[in-house]
């Protein structure tokens, strides 16, 4: 569904992102992880349109390389972001219409936007204005807006940062129900690895913009490169 | 003495309407883009010299009504190709809104010498919209004045009706409070930046239509109305609306009443003065973010 070839990023001298390939499938959730500074946000930029780069991005059988931002989500490729970005003047039920309005193919569809604000559990706070929700609300309603635009790929960056265990719990289960009940495909870009084996099939494991490993987590996690620059030997020792 | 009071108070509310219209365009391009035009009180002088133009040299059929309905499209153009040839370019380098800022010096200059090339340096007169007086008690109020109000007022309420009720207008709301977060759900930020430089054109520009009625167009007179933008804007706080809304009419009352107690010569000094020390209690402003 989503197949990147030879993706390259260069500020000035740093080479952010170097000659990464990999491919997601339909249905899958897909894991990317690696240490600060890996990369990780940057491929996540350079899928969405935000820089320019060398190399070629396929997403359901059409080139999209070098698309811009608001072409990207057309074509229904979604993302969310580490600090939740959202409108904070508008309110709960707005800021998801906004994705609708503006994302989704045919417009504004109130009906899904509804359906949407339900599903990721907001109706209750659907008048309220999104800058004054919880870390939790925030998060949920940017991952609403991004579902209201109607995507088939969702890519979540570090949904759990600064969540305790029960929002942790609880928003896994919400990627869950997104990839089983609605079928789209999410990647995830995530720290927890106990958050990315239970969730995922297939693990990205980057350092410097380069792939150290990619394959089953049971596999990624066990595999001395990724212990060695990741994941440090107390994981493999408490493992 | 009533009645002198009167009638600063009205003039201020005049004023006060017309830089209301103008700021506001101002204040929506910086709350958008985060980059200031400096070249806006020169586009207040281009819609005096399109109003002369159309209406002296080339006595257009229909007046004043014409010159409206050909100014919409005009300064619609004139902003739209600003950003798209001039500013967009810039938006490949980091600090590009400084180098808007400086573009935007230079391009006023450019503006204001260019006037002075093409129409001498000699200021030209616009036709009243409209003559005559109309009492209220003793107050006797120009028919001119109470138009150029009611214009300057529908033009924000439009103005107001296109942000909250049209698909541009949300999308505007979007990219100037978020433009990241506005382009993942598909709103393409660098149209709504060309659309937003192109309705703040027209806004200025009809404010230089309806002001150079009573202030005359000047080839240099851009600088005077820079500076009461500028302070309107950071007055009422750099990207607020409804700041920028408070602050025209104060500053409207303000040099109307400076104007009349002290004397004309002083009013730039004492709209300064409320800028410094507002800025100095509240850097923010009225009612911008801190």
């Amino acid at each position: 569904m989503l197949k990147v070839d030879g993706l390259t990023k260069k500020f000035g001298e740093l080479v952010a992102v170097n000659s990464l390939n990999f491919e997601v499938k339909e249905g899958q959730i897909y894991g990317i992880a690696g240490p600060n500074g890996a990369g990780k946000s940057t491929v996540y930029n350079l899928i969405t349109g935000n820089y320019r780069y060398e190399g070629r991005i396929e997403f359901d059988g059409q080139d999209i390389t070098g698309l811009p931002p608001y072409r990207i989500a057309k074509k229904g490729i979604a993302r969310t972001f580490q600090v939740p970005e959202i409108f904070p003047s508008l309110n709960v039920q707005e800021t998801i219409r906004v994705g609708s309005r503006f994302g989704a193919r045919g417009g504004l569809d109130k009906k899904h936007s509804d359906e949407v604000l339900n599903f990721v559990g907001l109706e209750e706070e659907r008048l309220q204005h999104a800058g004054l929700l919880n870390l939790l609300g925030k998060k949920k309603l940017m991952v609403g807006a991004a579902l209201a635009t109607k995507p088939k790929i969702l890519m979540l960056d570090e949904p759990m940062a600064g969540s305790n265990a029960g929002e942790i719990a609880d928003l896994m289960d919400l990627i869950k129900k997104i990839n089983q009940q609605l079928g789209i495909t999410v990647i995830i870009i995530e720290h927890f690895m106990k958050v990315l084996t239970e969730l995922t099939e297939t693990l990205l494991i980057i350092e410097s913009g380069r792939m150290i490993c990619c394959d089953r987590p049971e596999i990624v996690t066990s595999d001395p490169r990724v212990i060695e620059s990741y994941l440090g030997d107390s994981y493999a020792e408490d493992k | 003495m009533f009645l002198e009071i009167v009638d600063v108070f009205i003039s201020g509310l005049i004023n006060g309407s017309v830089y209301a219209l103008m700021a506001v365009g101002l204040t929506l391009v910086y709350g958008v883009t985060k980059a200031f035009n400096f070249a806006y009180g020169s586009f207040y002088n281009l819609g005096g010299y399109f109003a002369w133009l159309l209406l002296i040299p080339l006595t257009v059929v229909g007046g004043y009504y014409s010159v409206f309905f050909l100014a919409v499209p005009f300064f619609f153009i004139v902003g739209y190709l600003l950003e798209k040839v001039l500013i967009a370019p810039l938006r490949k380098y980091d600090d590009w809104e400084m180098k808007v800022m400086m573009l935007t010096l230079g391009l006023s200059l450019f503006m204001d010498f260019g006037y002075q090339s093409v129409f001498g340096p000699r200021i030209k007169s616009l036709p009243s919209i409209i003559d005559g007086t109309v009492e209220i008690g003793k107050v006797v109020l120009f028919q001119q004045d109470i138009v150029i109000f009611i214009l300057s007022v529908s033009g924000m309420l439009c103005f107001g009706w296109v942000l909250n009720n049209t698909r541009t207008g949300m999308a505007v709301q979007a990219v100037a409070q978020n433009p990241a977060g506005a382009q993942i759900v598909g709103i393409p930020k660098d149209f709504i930046f060309a659309a937003t430089f192109a309705i703040s054109t027209i806004m200025v520009g009809f404010g230089g239509i309806l002001l150079c009625q009573k202030n005359f167009v000047d080839p240099m007179g851009s600088t005077d109305i820079m500076i009461k933008a500028w302070v309107i804007t950071a007055f009422g706080g750099m990207g607020s609306i409804r700041g920028s809304l408070y602050a025209a009419f104060i500053l409207g009352m303000l040099e109307a009443f400076v104007g009349w107690y002290f004397g004309m010569i002083h009013v730039q000094i004492a709209t300064l003065t409320l800028l410094l020390v507002t800025l100095a209690i509240r850097p923010q402003g009225l009612m911008g973010r801190e």
